[in-house]
């Protein structure tokens, strides 16, 4: 007998119920990131294609991005990283007051990062004069990083429910995976802006 | 939908549930420290390779802290690891083969290729 089945406690790395050992709702996870991993591969790739052979007329991006607060950004999302993580350890213990403010606070880093990109486009769009249909940097740029947003946007309102749908007394240590699970889509959207931010900020300043 | 099962089969991974808190804090410290260097690394006058080169390790490094630790890799099923690296490496083979293909002459974007027509023509 397990250690895990001796203590009564729940083991959250197995699940002897499926036949792969891992919990349904995790494998589903891990597949719908490797597709997403391909999807933002093309993205990716596509704004790189257009940056190494830039047609006549494109913005220059040194003068268009603000890296200070890009850099700003990206850390806020790493600390939000860390309180998913957090968040996740704590329902695995089942402390759910822990996990609620872990999540308030994961849901808030990732509204500060929403702001800041709302406020890097509107600067782009209104000062730069850099919009999706006027040149193809800024085609592929926006496309690209609001196709981002929009995946921070949705884990925030993921986090939202989850913290409210907490106090329904459906969430504790036995439905841990539920939250994991979001804390896998969470992090994924973290390790997408780390590509990001080198290969589409960063790159430029060399 | 299954759930985590309660009385789960013999478990080599006992240190799991251990309190992981410190070790998250310190990764996501770590995270930070590298971000911060490579923010420096951009201004430093170095070999241009040479910082190309360290900036796409640096995210290495961080893109497998993070999935890793955080996502918990080192601690599930290599199975997980499995499926997610092959949706990885398939997406590192589609941007690799696309950043070959219009590194070829004739395969250059239309708008970059129109765009060079006059300057070509200026200089004859």
């Amino acid at each position: 007998m397990s250690s895990h089945a001796a203590s009564g406690t729940v083991d959250h790395h197995h699940d002897a119920s499926t036949a792969t050992g891992i919990p349904n709702k995790k494998l589903l996870m891990w597949a719908f990131l490797a597709s997403d991993c391909m999807f933002f591969g093309t993205l990716i790739s596509t704004h790189l294609i257009y940056r190494l052979h830039p047609p006549a007329g494109n913005p220059e991006p040194r003068v268009v991005f603000d890296v200070p607060l890009t850099s700003f950004s990206t850390f806020i999302l790493l600390m939000s990283s860390l309180m998913m993580a957090l968040a996740v350890n704590a329902i695995q213990k089942g402390n759910l007051r822990s996990m609620r403010f872990s999540l308030l606070t994961t849901a808030f880093f990732g509204a500060i990062f929403l702001g800041c990109q709302v406020w890097e486009f509107w600067h782009f769009v209104h000062e730069k004069h850099m919009t999706i249909t006027n040149s193809i940097l800024g085609t592929t740029f926006f496309t690209l990083t609001g196709t981002h947003g929009l995946h921070v946007l949705i884990g925030v309102i993921w986090l939202i429910s989850m913290y409210f749908y907490s106090f329904t007394g459906r969430v504790g240590e036995k439905q841990a995976i539920d939250v994991e699970s979001m804390g896998l889509y969470w992090h994924f959207v973290d390790i997408v802006w780390i590509v990001i931010f080198t290969a589409v900020y960063l790159l430029e300043y060399l | 939908m299954s759930s985590p099962s309660a009385t789960a089969t013999p478990d080599a991974h006992g240190h799991a549930d251990d309190n992981k808190f410190w070790a998250y804090v310190q990764i996501a410290m770590l995270l930070a420290v590298i971000t911060g260097v490579e923010i420096v690394a951009i201004g430093l006058p170095f070999n241009k390779v040479l910082l190309i080169t360290a900036l796409i390790v640096l995210s290495i490094v961080k893109f497998l802290f993070v999935i890793f630790y955080f996502m918990h890799l080192r601690w599930d099923k290599v199975f997980c690891t499995i499926l997610f690296f092959i949706g990885l490496i398939l997406a590192g083979g589609t941007m690799w083969a696309l950043l070959t293909i219009f590194a070829f002459e004739d395969s250059r974007p239309l708008t970059a290729v129109t765009a060079d027509v006059p300057a070509e023509h200026s200089t004859r």
